[in-house]
């Protein structure tokens, strides 16, 4: 009897030291998770969105350009320029890359319209191609933000940090990425060719870029397995609360300018380099990878020779900002915030 | 009814019938192929119009003038290399050694005199921007074709790649420019392997010209024949036809009889007939070179039957003769640029234009 209340003691007294109580059960989630997990909460807030905006308003567009001038009557807050295009024809949705509003406002080919106004089709043959170019290229970083979540095997967690503002006279586009486990990489030829086929085959199955805006809170909850974007979405969201994001595919990332239509709309391609960026520790990130390429928009026909010389170029280091800087300048900090925003 | 002995006879002697000595087409004169090998590769792009603008087209033919100065470069570090420059290594020329040939241009035909004033019709070769691209040694060399199946061990010759003319690199296709982009140089338009001896080995990007070879040498050119068409059996087999006229009556230039009876009553495979002539590979044995001009690197060779039209190329080899096979050393493995060295060479028969005329003096 009495060994019996000393078991039950004994049995008491370990279940209450035990840190069972103590212990927080949080999952952790895998990165193809995390990607599945983004798109899906992605997919529930567009949803949310196009349902929130009640009775369907009318809005007057009128369209210039080829073939003739017309005006479409769309729906408010739902309609895209692309459901335009679709009114035109196949060949206005497969080249248009960009929407011009009131002839000065640069848009997004997925994007609701909000109001009344003056459409064009920009193409990659428009007379003034800066923002077109701009576009692109900043489609093609998020691409390699893609290619390199995509790539690597499943034991090898990649946390993408971001990617700056896209500069074409620079010669190359870039994404900066985290990867933690791999310290010292050096990428032999047969790996950069890899990745090159990897970023092909995203963009060979043509999916439409589209643009979403959600609140603070859910970028936070959608970025939650990846540090440095949680960092970086609290100064994003600081002007008006609201954070762009974009989905390519099950992809989903922040960026700031419009983006091209279609996936398919870029053409020949290829990743050229990976070099290592280093600083000083700040809260844990002591290296990048700075992940480079450099593509041309589908049509554009150049000989091997032409983009050897291009391909050449953008091996070299990328002289783009690096996100290392010293952290005691207030200026550059916000630079480096506004930059993540803006890219 | 014919017993063995008289079969085999009989076999022998049809063999030797005029019109069935070719009978063994299928072996060294190979015919004509029309279908690429598998492991061909095309060298010229599909062309397709890449709209560039004027300053960017100038650039490009910056970047390639930067990038032929950078082959010239990689051309004088090939002469100052201690193979071409080492004194001791000519000596170990052997007449058993094989040395790189020359890729040249038929350009032409003239004549040429004699010093005892007996004319001589002459081919005209040019050796233009002749290159070494790659040495590749007797262990890794692995043609497709081989004619002679030895093992890896016994293998003693290695091979030399040399590039003729250069061109436009967005001409041709990324493989093919890849070959030559391995060693740093421009890509050429003409590309040959010569079977060549370990100690003549080359390095990469070395020039070859004309005076590779020496006046009074002989030469093996490999080149391929005009092209002359479907042709009639007295122009494609030489065969002697039917008289004009006298009553012959619809025949003067058929082949007549193509086989006979008898036990085997069949036309004989390889029987001469007409078909197409010309487009073959031949190579000439023992061609004589006359005069060599160093300015433009061309070749005078005695004789007009190099195969080819005129603006053919053609390969050009040590002979394999016996009796004109080179007896002393030449310059080897190639002769080095020289910058004193004389316009012409004549060889000693031939009358140079500078020499006073020829003259003849009656006997008295």
């Amino acid at each position: 009897m009495k060994m019996k209340r000393h078991v039950t003691c004994l049995m008491k007294k370990l279940t209450e030291k035990s840190h069972f109580s103590t212990l927080q059960i949080t999952r952790f989630l895998s990165t193809q998770e995390a990607i599945e997990r983004r798109s899906y909460l992605f997919t529930l807030e567009k949803k949310r969105q196009i349902e929130n905006v009640g009775r369907i308003e009318k809005i007057e567009v009128q369209y210039k350009g080829i073939p003739k001038d017309c005006t479409l009557v769309m729906n408010k807050n739902i309609s895209t320029p692309y459901d335009c295009a679709r009114h035109l024809s196949e060949w206005h949705m497969e080249s248009s890359v960009l929407a011009l509003l009131d002839g000065n406002l640069h848009w997004d080919m997925h994007r609701p319209l909000t109001e009344s106004c003056t459409l064009e089709f920009q193409n990659y043959k428009a007379a003034e191609p800066q923002q077109v170019n701009k576009a692109f290229w900043r489609t093609c970083s998020l691409m390699l933000g893609a290619c390199a979540t995509v790539a690597f095997k499943d034991t090898v967690p990649v946390h993408l940090h971001s990617f700056p503002l896209p500069d074409i006279r620079s010669g190359s586009f870039i994404y900066d990425v985290d990867l933690p486990t791999l310290s010292d990489w050096q990428p032999t030829h047969q790996e950069v060719l890899t990745l090159a086929a990897e970023y092909v085959k995203l963009c060979r199955k043509a999916v439409p870029l589209e643009r979403l805006e959600v609140g603070e809170e859910l970028a936070l909850e959608m970025f939650v397995d990846n540090e440095h974007k949680s960092k970086q979405i609290p100064n994003i969201a600081k002007t008006n609360g609201k954070v762009i994001l974009y989905r390519a595919g099950n992809h989903v990332d922040i960026s700031r300018g419009p983006l091209i239509s279609n996936t398919a709309q870029i053409g020949r391609l290829a990743v050229t380099a990976v070099h290592k960026l280093t600083g000083p520790t700040e809260d844990g990130v002591s290296q990048l990878y700075r992940f480079q390429g450099v593509a041309l928009p589908k049509g554009v026909v150049l000989d091997h020779f032409a983009f050897s010389i291009l391909m050449d170029r953008a091996k070299k280091l990328n002289p783009a900002r690096s996100p290392f800087l010293k952290k005691e300048d207030p200026e550059i900090n916000e630079q480096i915030e506004n930059v993540a925003a803006q890219a | 009814m014919f017993p063995n002995s008289l079969k085999l006879l009989w076999g022998a002697l049809q063999k030797s019938r005029f019109d069935n000595a070719a009978c063994n087409i299928r072996g060294a004169s190979r015919q004509p192929r029309f279908r690429p090998p598998y492991w061909y590769v095309p060298k010229e792009r599909v062309w397709t119009d890449d709209y560039l603008t004027k300053e960017n087209k100038q650039f490009l033919e910056e970047v390639i003038k930067d990038k032929l100065e950078a082959q010239t470069a990689l051309e004088k570090k090939a002469l100052t290399s201690p193979i071409l420059n080492d004194v001791k290594k000519n000596v170990t020329w052997t007449p058993q050694t094989k040395r790189v040939g020359l890729i040249a241009r038929k350009i032409g035909n003239y004549p040429l005199w004699c010093k005892d004033g007996k004319k001589v019709s002459t081919t005209l070769l040019q050796v233009v921007d002749n290159h070494v691209i790659k040495y590749i040694p007797p262990e890794e060399y692995k043609p497709m074709i081989k004619s002679n199946v030895k093992w890896v061990e016994k293998q003693k010759y290695g091979c030399i790649l040399v590039g003729a003319e250069n061109i436009d690199p967005s001409v041709v296709t990324k493989d093919y420019c890849g070959i030559f982009d391995s060693v740093g140089m421009l890509p050429k338009r003409h590309l040959c392997r010569f079977v060549v001896s370990p100690e003549s080995a080359l390095p990469n990007g070395t020039p070859l010209y004309a005076t590779h070879f020496r006046v009074g040498d002989c030469i093996d050119i490999r080149s391929k024949t005009m092209d002359r068409g479907f042709q009639g059996v007295m122009k494609r087999w030489g065969f002697k036809g039917m008289p004009a006229s006298h009553g012959v009556t619809k025949t003067h230039r058929r082949p007549g009889n193509i086989g006979s009876g008898g036990e085997k009553a069949r036309v004989w495979p390889g029987t001469k007939m007409p078909g197409h002539m010309g487009n073959r590979w031949r190579t000439l044995r023992g061609v004589k070179i006359l005069r060599i001009d160093t300015k433009y690197n061309v070749i005078w060779t005695l004789g007009v039957a190099i195969p080819g039209e005129t603006g053919a190329m053609c390969y050009l080899f040590d002979t394999v003769l016996p009796l004109k096979r080179n007896k002393t050393a030449p310059p080897f493995p190639t002769q080095p640029f020289m910058n004193d060295v004389p316009k012409e060479y004549f060889e000693d028969t031939i009358h140079p234009f500078d020499e006073p005329t020829i003259s003849y003096y009656e006997e008295i």
